[in-house]
């Protein structure tokens, strides 16, 4: 998440805004809604006030430049360094903090909302570490971003923790999504193994239409390899149960291999379970190592080098394909795989997330690389980052 | 140590072996439910409904086949379905709760009654538009009948053929012969105006290995390739009928069938080696069973046996029976497998007590010899054709040519399986893979 320091005067609303200009406003404005109105002279200043002064609004609070020297008390002002903002971002205002969050950005490749910070499993690369306290208040924040969106992004993630943890709350935030965007999938990253409950699930899934997509881990074949990478016992079987009733109800599956050490070493068996067993899956996503949270922690664990599971990867890939179960490799620049899998090569790391090292300026490969984790220098990259010297057609 | 101290064994093997449920763990309540989806979705050929039906229009044929089942001269009286049972036969159909359904007619060849042939598509179609099945019509024919008119009527209703070529002229032209001795030349024309009029992949072939067969694989294979068939079914001459009584000069041992199969099999990887998509049949068949965890729709090799639960016969005798194999006994005098008339109702045909002896006499848990074989969980004793051979629904199922020809075809395919080479690994489950042009139809 993008955070931006600010300073405040007067008092806006603590809670979610719409990011519009002052040209937009009379178009846009809806009661129950809150704005941020970016503000780029002093005559729009004035312009404004007029306008909340004569319609007693109370949902528009100013967005100014630093160097904007203006101090109109009548309006909540924020002021930070508005070249940060981009229109209809959707944002927090955090008054305590002096901060301004961005949690929704059209621009971005990838969007990814956080519904609670608690979470059932202790996964050892867990890239953000669960939390215990009462974060209820997320999912008031996750519902007004739907309302606050403006334009429809192709996809949404939501995540955790663990968003099965809300329950009945979380098809509330669902539906809010499905509703005011119904063009948007809805990809909630989720454990599943509450969903091997069935009254957990009949309260969820009931006449859930095709929208939302299910994002499941899966880290072994048998129980106990699984719940020693997710350290919670009992959870492979859940997982499981979990899975079979997303297909009870028609739900589309896409599983996630993060690629540590006791995956890899599993992972062909693991991917000819899923080709026999979980067939219905729409696709597999094996993702490189998030190197940040628990998995620096763990980093014996989770340290690898993609280079030296080659073989690994590539019978996985063969037993997934021969199941014709789709896969795709993520968080994995191409660097780091066998040209046989480029295919299969996402661009998956956010763009506020990702960098490129210095090998990769002259590396021919670099528009369709997925780069690196922005951390990956406290933690450790993926491979040895090495530019690809002739342009190879994936 | 599998049953008493799990635990012990290395944990890799132990992985593997519960991953592919030899082993379970103390609190299994995700994998029994897998295991269980995984059982359901295999048997989903025998418990959705029957989905296969097979019309018996006429025994009229042209030709004077020497391993013939049952076809009749031309001339020959009474042996066509009279129209109003026809009628009951279309309508009973729908009986099933089956989404789709595929409607076969055989004979004799179905195209010299056209005019049947023609009222029971337009009946079920006309049904079919309230029912929304996803329908698929089988025409089994030599195509010599075929005309403009024909395909036309083909072309509306999506009608698919299924010839019958053996090999080479020559050889085709022995094993099926005509006063004109160009049986061959008019079927190739019937394809070729199918292909022309219909659509490009309108007609499928299969061939019956005959004695004159065994020596050419090769040739029987790249003739297949030259008439533009991806695939083939290399059929074992089947113990009915007229082949029964001219056994002698048309029979061969499973030894001699196998070396065949072998050879054909081999030429076809090599032709797939050099880039040409072409399966053969039976193989894919049994793939699917092995490698696939969906079950490709074929009613053979279920347990219990799939005739009568999968697939319904209606006769041009009034009768329904369980499979072809069963109507084809019912022509040598043996009527035992009568299910009952056509237009009685679906469960009480199923109810009835040949319906009941059929399923005890195929479960392979309990029949002995099938409970203790590996491919078991792959595989289905036929009742029908131990009866036909060995007099006995229940005669022992190790004695029977199915069970030797299965066991055979499952340790053959094991073997190259067991090769581990990448290249077969990929065809093999490229294979087992149903083909869309033969979904759901029987042999």
């Amino acid at each position: 998440m993008r955070r931006l320091s600010v300073t405040f005067q007067g008092t806006p609303l603590p809670t979610v805004h719409r990011v519009i200009l002052l040209s937009a406003l009379t178009d846009e404005w809806e009661p129950t809604l809150n704005f941020l109105v970016k503000l780029e002279s002093l005559s729009e200043a004035e312009h404004l006030e007029k306008l909340i002064s004569i319609g007693h609004l109370v949902n528009i609070s100013a967005c100014v430049s630093n160097s904007l020297d203006w101090h109109a008390a009548a309006i909540p002002t924020v002021s930070c360094d508005t070249t940060l903002l981009e229109l209809n971002d959707v944002v927090r205002l955090n008054a305590k903090k002096h901060e301004l969050i961005v949690l929704y950005r059209n621009s971005d490749m990838h969007h990814a909302i956080q519904l609670t910070n608690r979470c059932n499993s202790y996964c050892l690369m867990c890239s953000q570490p669960p939390t215990s306290h009462d974060d209820q208040w997320l999912v008031e924040e996750a519902i007004q971003v739907a309302l606050h969106i403006n334009d429809a992004p192709a996809a949404i993630g939501l995540s955790g923790g663990e968003p099965l943890l809300l329950g009945a709350k979380l098809r509330k935030v669902i539906d809010a999504f499905t509703l005011r965007l119904p063009m948007t999938r809805v990809d909630v990253l989720t454990n599943g193994r509450l969903l091997s409950y069935t009254t957990v699930a009949a309260e969820l899934l009931t006449d859930l239409g095709e929208q939302v997509n299910w994002m499941v881990p899966l880290y072994g074949h048998a129980d106990f390899l699984h719940d020693f990478v997710v350290q919670s016992p009992g959870a492979f079987e859940q997982t499981i149960g979990g899975l079979l009733t997303l297909q009870s109800y028609a739900q589309p599956v896409q599983l996630r291999i993060v690629l540590i050490e006791p995956t890899l070493r599993v992972l062909p068996e693991l991917c000819r379970f899923i080709g026999r067993n979980l067939p219905f899956v729409w696709e597999v996503a094996l993702m490189g190592c998030e190197p940040i949270g628990f998995a620096l922690a763990n980093r014996t664990t989770c340290e690898v080098d993609l280079k030296d599971w080659h073989r690994e990867l590539v019978d996985a890939t063969n037993a997934l394909r021969r199941a014709h179960v789709p896969l795709v490799f993520m968080n994995a620049p191409l660097c780091s795989l066998p040209n046989s899998l480029w295919q299969y090569a996402q661009q998956s790391i956010s763009d506020w997330k990702r960098v490129f090292a210095e090998e990769c300026s002259t590396c021919s490969m670099k528009v369709s690389c997925s780069g690196l984790f922005a951390w990956h220098n406290n933690g450790w990259p993926p491979t040895k980052i090495k530019a690809i010297e002739e342009e190879v057609c994936a | 140590m599998l049953a008493a101290t799990p635990q012990n064994m290395e944990l890799n093997r132990l992985a593997e072996l519960q991953s592919k449920f030899f082993v379970g763990n103390p609190s299994p309540q995700g994998s029994l439910r897998l295991l269980t989806s995984r059982i359901s979705a295999k048997r989903e050929t025998l418990t959705s409904g029957p989905s296969l039906y097979l019309i018996v229009l006429t025994l009229q044929c042209d030709h004077t086949c020497r391993y013939c089942q049952v076809s009749r001269s031309l001339e020959s009286a009474n042996h066509s379905i009279d129209q109003t049972t026809l009628a009951l036969a279309c309508d009973s159909i729908f009986e099933s709760p089956s989404k789709s359904i595929t409607v076969e007619f055989q004979g004799g060849d179905p195209l010299l009654r056209f005019d049947l042939l023609k009222f029971a598509i337009e009946r079920i179609s006309e049904r079919n538009v309230v029912e929304k099945r996803q329908l698929r019509f089988v025409v089994a024919s030599t195509l010599h009948q075929l005309n403009e008119e024909i395909c036309d009527f083909f072309r509306q209703h999506q009608v698919y053929l299924s010839t019958s070529i053996d090999g080479p002229k020559e050889l085709h032209n022995k094993n099926r012969p005509l006063l004109t001795r160009d049986s061959y030349e008019r079927t190739v024309n019937g394809i070729r105006m199918a292909r022309d009029l219909i659509s490009q992949d309108a007609v499928s072939a299969l061939m019956t290995t005959t004695l004159d067969s065994l020596a050419i694989p090769e040739a029987i294979i790249d003739e297949y390739v030259h008439l533009g068939f991806r695939e083939i079914f290399l059929r074992q001459l089947s113990a009915y009928g007229f082949a029964s009584r001219n056994s002698t000069s048309l029979s061969y041992s499973l030894n001699e069938f196998s070396d065949f199969y072998e050879r054909a099999f081999n030429h076809i990887l090599q032709l797939n080696r050099q880039g040409i998509d072409f399966r053969e049949i039976m193989a894919s068949i049994f793939l699917n069973k092995i490698l696939s965890p969906f079950d490709a729709g074929f009613v053979d090799l279920q347990s219990p046996t799939g005739a009568g639960l999968a697939a319904l016969t209606y006769n041009y005798d009034g009768f329904v029976y369980p499979s072809d194999e069963a109507r084809m006994l019912a022509e040598m005098g043996d009527t035992s497998f009568r299910l009952g008339k056509i237009g009685e109702k679906l469960n009480v045909l199923r109810s009835s007590e040949v319906q009941h002896h059929l399923v005890r006499a195929s479960i392979n848990h309990l029949i002995p010899g099938c409970d203790q074989c590996a491919y078991n969980s792959y595989c289905g004793p036929d009742p029908i054709s131990a009866k036909n051979q060995l007099g006995d629904t229940f005669a022992p199922v190790h004695l029977t040519e199915h069970c030797k020809r299965n066991m055979w075809l499952f340790d053959f395919l094991f073997a190259k399986l067991g090769q581990q080479e990448d290249w077969f690994l990929n065809l093999a489950y490229h294979w087992a893979n149903p083909s869309p042009a033969r979904e759901c139809c029987s042999a």
